[in-house]
């Protein structure tokens, strides 16, 4: 009995301050937000607002937007999706080379692979949109004379100037992945390895299973994290694309939140779409940690 | 264990919060930051004879500005004294967050200012600026081109002159012309020479009518047929053209010409031309920027507000101001200034500013702007023919203004 | 003869890939100094050159002698450092807790830390501000630090749990056999063991208090309290940045992250094997 006691005591030792400090900063806001998204608030019904049930929600799906919400929710997906594959990837490879033990001046590479994290975004995003310019672009510059191929009018299209702002996300991107995988590569002990050779294994074996499995722990809150917070990010893409040329065609569905609110001050719409994206994400985070099992444990 | 206690430690320190004796006025604005220097000067110029008054200046970026100023003062909080484009005025007196200056200040005082620098909205004054300006003019550089055009046709034939491809390596190596053409604030003014207006009395938009179908084709032709302006350029693009001299001329705006002027660039400013269709002017759109007050204020910091605004909106201070960074003032009397009309770029900026039109500061215009971008943007993509977009834009621009009005 | 051919191939290999990846990540990091080294503020420009013609240091001067830039990396590193140190010991314990416990809402606290993170930022900022008046929070160091720890708590929670998901229990038992109790246990045998996850942790907490900016805006009104971000945004202006003081400003911020980085890449790699579960 003593023991529980004790144990659950530790218990909420551990968690309580950080549930508490969560709590307080979270569930007012959203309260918040819940209600205004039931309300009418806009900018002729600033103070004498009222609730007036779902009507938001029902104007979030119906209203025929210029672009077309429809799309702009796909084309989100695709932009997580995409940012997520490249972010893990890339990462993951960098920290495998970069473990490897016969590789000299590592702490070197480390230190410049990481100067992507550490840039400040805003300046660097529209170094990014310099180098994409058409005319005066260093990708261009490359394109045509280091590799012969034809220029691209990348901030002009709307799939090429979609593309521009993902290959920026992607570059401000991986090092946070690549920091996590090299911290989860510690975590595999050697002898694991020394005794898979023993019995035989190649280097895909080693990978497969020995490597993965225990990378996926410490990955998969990275990347449901990850996911998240790409979803939402609607700093690069605006930034790419100068508020989504060409023709408000490069957008996610962050955007419309961001328009409703500060441009026209409709606020009670905003609310409404910041919920419905919630309850995407929510609806994500469940099935891939049901996916993934990530609420148990391991060994 | 130890750094447990070291962590409370810092949390206890930093609750502490200094007790300020003296009455505090905070301004916010969205100042450049050689403006801001500015102020600066000037707010403590005033503190010096009002050593019972601390006045803090607290930039904030224009759009944060605008809402987190409706956020605050609708929660009963907020800075004291908001400057900013009048712009925001409809939007903060719609929502009731400004005082009526006209009950705060005399008539005496508000006839010093030229009329444009007044800000009126349902027949009351909500603002007074002390800079008028933020309006576009063809600034060119002079090594580059001697004499401005002063027609839209003079523009495209020495135009077709300037834009020179040197090495003959396929690539323009000069243009005759850039500026941030793809944004709708910039295109405006093309627009007005062809003689549209956004809006009419009512605030309805007027989009959709022969002016904008002609100013639309004038825009697609000045890129693809005269090819006298770079196919991509927004504003970064075309500023570092027109500094690394690169491009004869650029239209640009007030804010911009002593960057110029610092860059080394022998820049000359002149009107916008005359477009010959028309025989009208170009109008860029004018905004002046100024001083309101927040309607929450206390009775005793009213007093000091008032006294803090007529000392930054006086005579002296607005002259040192439009010295250093070549603004133009709203004190009439300033206009017969010798400052003023020894300056050939102070002279030509206020030829333009009096060619030019004032932005409707009504909440609307912002619905017009986000409407207008991406139907004018498929113009110079090639997607929409001119005729579909003016068409398309008066009803986006309806349907947007319906929507925030709801 | 094979193996040795085979290494070859994989660390030239593995080195062109390196410096392929340095190169990309370098270029545009070597524009924004080439932007904070140009006179006249300028983003962009025309010429492709690593370093411009006319180089000067100006603006780096201006920065400490006309603008208050020491006042905002004082602040910074204050609220960043305390941060770190409670984003650390929080999450640390809390992680270890949901790792190696079964108790009832274990699902549901998890998941509730992760829903944090889903709402669109945008939208919390008006109640953010309302609660922030109310508590009396507003522009104290306070309340920005408990809502920057509540940001980053999240995902060091996560971070945590997953890598003590990878430490094998038996350790703790054979140190409590040896006669530690719970905290020891945690304390000298798990704690060394999960340094890279800590490590994680603490960088993630600086960085997001160092470069985040739309709390610090609701949060620090006054101008003695800004941070670096703000004092960043304060350089910007509708089509007036000054982007050489800005770039400037951003060369210097990224110094301090350099820097922890590589004092606790040390850790990072720790190489502290498992070694000890062998037998």
């Amino acid at each position: 009995m003593n023991k529980t006691f004790l144990k659950n005591i530790w218990i909420t030792i551990l968690i309580l301050p950080s549930l508490v400090i969560l709590i307080a900063v979270v569930v007012y806001p959203f309260g918040y937000n819940f209600i205004l998204s039931l309300s009418n608030i806009s900018l002729t019904h600033i103070r004498d607002w009222k609730i007036i049930g779902f009507d938001q929600y029902i104007k979030v799906f119906t209203t025929v937007t210029q672009p077309n919400i429809y799309v702009i929710f796909f084309k989100t997906i695709l932009w997580t999706i995409t940012n997520l594959f490249f972010h893990v990837v890339i990462g993951v490879s960098l920290a495998l080379v970069l473990n490897q033990k016969d590789i000299f001046g590592k702490a070197i590479f480390r230190t410049i692979l990481i100067l992507p994290w550490a840039v400040p975004q805003l300046i660097v995003a529209l170094t990014w949109r310099g180098m994409f310019n058409y005319e005066y672009g260093v990708i261009n510059a490359m394109l045509t004379q280091v590799m012969g191929l034809p220029p691209v009018e990348w901030l002009k299209g709307e799939s090429t100037a979609f593309l521009s702002a993902i290959i920026t996300n992607v570059w401000l991107g991986f090092p946070f992945m690549m920091i996590i995988a090299l911290g989860a590569l510690q975590s595999i002990p050697r002898d694991m390895y020394e005794a898979a050779d023993i019995d035989g294994a190649n280097w895909y074996h080693r990978f497969r299973y020995i490597t993965v499995p225990l990378l996926k722990p410490v990955m998969i809150p990275a990347i449901t994290l990850g996911t998240i917070w790409t979803f939402n990010n609607l700093n690069i893409v605006w930034l790419i694309s100068n508020g989504g040329e060409p023709q408000d065609s490069t957008h996610i569905l962050v955007s419309f939140v961001y328009k409703a609110a500060f441009n026209f001050y409709r606020y009670g719409y905003a609310a409404a779409l910041s919920v419905i994206i919630f309850l995407i994400l929510l609806l994500f985070s469940l099935s891939f940690m049901k996916k993934t099992r990530t609420a148990e444990n391991v060994y | 264990m130890k750094l447990k206690y070291l962590i409370l430690s810092f949390f206890i320190l930093s609750c502490g919060n200094k007790k300020e004796e003296r009455t505090k006025i905070t301004i916010w604005h969205q100042m450049r930051v050689d403006e801001r220097v500015i102020l600066q000067s000037q707010i403590e110029k005033f503190m010096l004879t009002h050593p019972k008054i601390k006045v803090e200046q607290v930039y904030k970026e224009t759009e944060e500005m605008r809402s987190g100023f409706i956020i605050a003062a609708v929660a009963g909080q907020g800075a004291e004294i908001v400057y900013g484009p009048n712009d925001n005025i409809g939007v903060f007196s719609s929502v009731d967050i400004i005082l009526p200056l006209d009950t705060l200040f005399d008539k005496k005082f508000i006839s010093q200012f030229n009329p444009k620098a007044l800000t009126y909205y349902k027949n009351h004054l909500f603002q007074i600026a002390d800079k008028l300006g933020n309006h576009l003019a063809l600034v060119y550089n002079k090594k580059l081109l001697k004499t401005p055009p002063k027609t839209t046709d003079e523009l495209i034939e020495i135009g077709k002159k300037l834009t020179k491809d040197f090495n003959n390596d396929g690539k323009i190596d000069q243009y005759a012309l850039v500026w941030n053409y793809t944004e709708p604030f910039f295109f405006i003014l093309f627009y007005t020479g062809f003689g549209g207006w956004v809006m009419d009395d009512e605030f309805n938009p007027t989009l959709n009518n022969y002016s904008m179908v002609r100013a639309l084709e004038f825009m697609r032709n000045l890129r693809d047929s005269a090819k006298i302006i770079p196919r991509e350029s927004d504003y970064q693009i075309a500023d570092a053209l027109f500094k690394d001299e690169k491009s004869a001329m650029i239209i640009n705006g007030d804010w911009s010409w002593s960057s110029y002027v610092k860059a080394g660039i022998d820049i000359g400013v002149a009107p916008l031309p005359i477009v010959n269709e028309t025989g009208l002017n170009c109008a860029p759109m004018i905004s002046p920027k100024g001083y309101s007050v927040n309607k929450n204020i206390s009775n005793e910091k009213l007093i000091i507000v008032k006294e803090l605004l007529e000392f930054l909106l006086n005579e002296e201070n607005q002259l040192e101001a439009t010295k250093l960074v070549s603004t133009i003032p709203t004190q009439k009397s300033l206009y017969s200034n010798p400052y003023f009309t020894n300056n050939e770029i102070m002279v030509n900026s206020q030829k333009q500013i009096d060619l030019g039109r004032s932005m409707p500061i009504v909440p609307e215009m912002r619905a017009i702007w986000d409407a207008m971008r991406p139907h004018y943007q498929a113009v110079l993509n090639g997607a929409k023919s001119p005729k579909q977009s003016a068409n398309d834009m008066q009803i986006d621009s309806k349907i947007k203004i319906k929507e925030m009005l709801e | 003869m094979k193996n040795k051919f085979i290494k070859y191939l994989r660390l030239t290999f593995s080195y062109l890939f390196l410096i392929l990846f340095c190169a990309i990540s370098i270029y545009p990091v070597l524009q924004v100094v080439n932007i904070s080294l140009r006179p006249a503020n300028r983003l962009l420009t025309t010429s492709l050159e690593i370093f411009p013609q006319n180089a000067t240091f100006e603006n780096y001067i201006k920065l400490f002698t006309e603008q208050p830039f020491l006042i905002w990396i004082g602040n910074s590193s204050f609220i960043s450092l305390v941060v770190t140190l409670t984003g650390v010991v929080l999450a640390s314990t809390a992680g270890y807790a949901f790792s190696r416990y079964e108790f009832i809402g274990k699902k549901i606290s998890l998941l509730s830390l992760l829903v944090t993170q889903m709402f669109p930022p945008t939208m919390l900022l008006l109640p953010m501000y309302i609660m922030l008046v109310k508590l009396g929070l507003l522009n104290s160091y306070m309340g920005i630090m408990i809502l920057y720890t509540a940001t980053a708590l999240p995902f060091c929670i996560w971070q945590m749990k997953g890598y003590y998901d990878t430490v094998p229990f038996s350790l703790e038992e054979a140190a409590m056999i040896d006669g530690c109790n719970y905290f020891q246990s945690f304390y000298k045998i798990i704690l060394p063991i999960a340094s890279p996850a800590l490590v994680i942790t603490a960088l993630f907490s600086f960085m997001s208090s160092w470069t985040e900016y739309i709390v610090a805006a609701q949060v620090l009104q006054n101008t003695e309290l800004w941070t670096l971000p703000l004092g960043l945004k304060s350089f910007e202006s509708n089509f007036g940045t000054e982007w050489g003081l800005y770039g400037a400003a951003s060369v210097i911020i990224m110094v301090p992250v350099i820097i922890l980085f590589l004092v606790l890449s040390k850790w990072l790699i720790s190489g502290l094997t498992l070694g000890s579960v062998k037998g």
